[in-house]
């Protein structure tokens, strides 16, 4: 299996081997057998070379509780080679990056769940990596503090020009910002592909209208569509294939039952394929 | 002024400057090891221990210092008594501090963090060990160095008294030594084992006693051999070398001889080299 530049996913059940997989290549652990190699270096013989371009954040709580967030990140980038004043300024330019101000200076212990993700986040930046390894970042958190890593881990990838490996085992989370997916299972991969082409867009349009779907539905059965009924939401499969000329016809169609019944179209749309298919069709 | 200031996100900055490599890394390592230590940059509670030994100990000396100013040199000032009195602060220093570091960090997880940088196992585990040799050292070293300033400068003639002993810096630089490295070495090598601060410490501490009890008991039993018996006891051990390295007697020792100054050299270095085999044996265990 290879992993490209740009956001991966990592996605598996617990016990997978998400994390086994994450620590091998960071020579956290030793391989059993095989072999592998991160940026050109292979794992075992140039661990030093892959530690300098590697940022790590552990799945597991790694602060320490009476230390500020300040100079716990200082002392990190300081390990890994920085010297003091730009390892300061390192520190607190991170911690700036992932939303962490004036609580930079209160010790640790004290932090909600969503800052010490924050906190280390901010470790495995610090030093500058090519490439970040980020083990369930999103663990613990609720909704909103998911949406702001998600976001954070999307900025990385996108505008700080680093690759980020990202592992989950929430399929939905993944699909946000992922370029790219692979799945393992119990410690075998089942599938590593570009994010595009295992959810790639559907022969379905979705519409949502406002009010009561039945009667759209039921008229555009009647011009002749295959039409089915997703909650509020009426899908219509398009029948000649995905291209301009079907689209704009069964757009124009449904407009035209929407303008008859008078009911207001709230929104249409290409359907894209969810992970969760792709799961569900394997079993 | 204008009213008109924005903040102007600069985006991400890359980090284009030098990177020290292992040693800077092993420098960081050891530097916040030393901070721990004395709890530099924590909170208040972490302040205690350190605090109370650094201010103990440094009372002992000035009282030393004091009397035989007062007593104008009729009470000579004994290291031997200066390191009787302090032994058990020392003690309770490198029980409750040296835990601070390895179980500390074991507690926390944070190895996971310092072995994926410009850090390898061996590193980060000398660095630590030799951070906290180090801060015995300060302690001891600052004690010793302190009483032997306060004796030279309080004397009537300083000149004079430093002519008389001012070889002893080289027994107040090898005692200190040997004791921050017996403490040091133990202190690290059994707190490397259990990420338990509290069980770290009680094991320390339990250990010096045991040792002391063990020997005690040999030295009962065995009647005369119970100067052999004597090398296992840390405690008395550290305070003969000191009256011997100074050319202090007492009494017990004029009944009871002690052994050649370099058996007791032997059993401080022994005392660490338990100590770092203990540490090489927990190193691949350390878990990440």
């Amino acid at each position: 299996m290879e992993f490209d530049t740009g956001i991966t996913g990592l996605v598996g059940a617990n016990g997978a081997g998400k994390s086994t997989l994450v620590k091998l290549l960071l020579g956290l652990i030793e391989a059993t057998e095989g072999s592998a190699s991160v940026m050109g270096h292979d794992i075992v013989a140039d661990r030093a070379a892959i530690r300098a371009l590697v940022g790590y954040m552990p799945e597991h709580d790694c602060l320490l509780p009476d230390v500020s967030a300040a100079e716990f990140v200082t002392w990190l980038a300081r390990v890994s080679g920085l010297p003091a004043t730009a390892a300061r300024e390192r520190a607190a330019e991170v911690l700036r990056h992932v939303g962490l101000f004036e609580e930079r200076y209160r010790p640790m212990g004290g932090y909600s769940t969503g800052m010490a993700q924050r906190v280390k986040l901010a470790q495995a930046l610090v030093h500058d990596p090519r490439l970040l390894i980020l083990d369930e970042p999103t663990n613990g958190l609720d909704p909103a503090g998911r949406d702001e890593m998600l976001a954070l881990i999307a900025r990385t990838g996108r505008d700080f020009g680093m690759s980020v490996v990202v592992s989950s085992h929430l399929l939905g989370e993944l699909e946000r910002v992922c370029d790219a997916i692979v799945v393992l299972d119990e410690g075998r991969l089942l599938r590593a592909d570009q994010l595009g082409a295992m959810t790639g867009v559907t022969m379905t349009l979705m519409v949502e209208v406002d009010g009561d779907p039945a009667p759209i539905a039921a008229q555009l059965v009647s011009s002749g569509y295959i039409v089915s009924r997703d909650r509020a939401n009426v899908l219509v499969q398009l029948p000649d294939g995905a291209d301009e000329v079907s689209m704009r016809m069964a757009c124009d169609a449904i407009r035209d039952a929407a303008v008859n019944l008078d009911v207001g179209l709230l929104r249409i749309e290409r359907r894209r394929g969810h992970l969760e298919d792709l799961f569900r069709t394997r079993q | 002024m204008t009213d008109d200031t924005t903040i102007h996100d600069l985006g991400y900055r890359r980090y284009e400057g030098v990177r020290e490599g292992p040693r800077g890394a092993w420098g960081a390592i050891f530097a916040q090891g030393v901070r721990t230590m004395f709890g530099l940059g924590r909170s208040a509670k972490a302040k205690v221990v350190p605090v109370f030994v650094v201010v103990i100990t440094a009372l002992q000396v000035i009282a030393a210092l004091f009397a035989s100013s007062v007593s104008q040199g009729q009470l000579p000032v004994r290291y031997g008594n200066v390191v009787q009195g302090s032994i058990f602060l020392y003690v309770l220093f490198v029980a409750a501090q040296a835990p601070e570091i390895f179980s500390r960090d074991q507690q926390h997880r944070i190895l996971p963090l310092v072995l994926t940088r410009a850090s390898s196992r061996q590193a980060y585990v000398s660095a630590r060990l030799a951070a906290i040799i180090a801060s015995v050292f300060v302690l001891v070293f600052g004690c010793f160095l302190l009483l032997y300033l306060g004796e030279i400068g309080l004397a009537t003639d300083p000149a004079k008294r430093f002519a008389e002993i001012g070889d002893h810096l080289w027994p107040v630089l090898g005692v200190s030594t040997l004791i921050s490295l017996a403490l040091g070495g133990l202190g690290a090598g059994v707190s490397a084992w259990s990420p338990r601060r509290a069980f770290a410490t009680a094991s320390i501490i339990a250990l010096v006693l045991l040792t002391a009890a063990i020997s005690e008991g040999l030295a009962d039993l065995a009647g005369v051999a119970s100067r052999s018996a004597q090398m296992l006891n840390l405690v008395t051990s550290v305070l003969t070398f000191t009256m011997l390295m100074f050319g202090e007697t007492n009494r017990g020792m004029e009944s009871n001889p002690p052994l050649d100054v370099w058996m007791y050299v032997a059993q401080m270095v022994g005392y660490a080299l338990v100590g770092v085999i203990l540490l090489q044996l927990r190193i691949r265990r350390l878990e990440t």
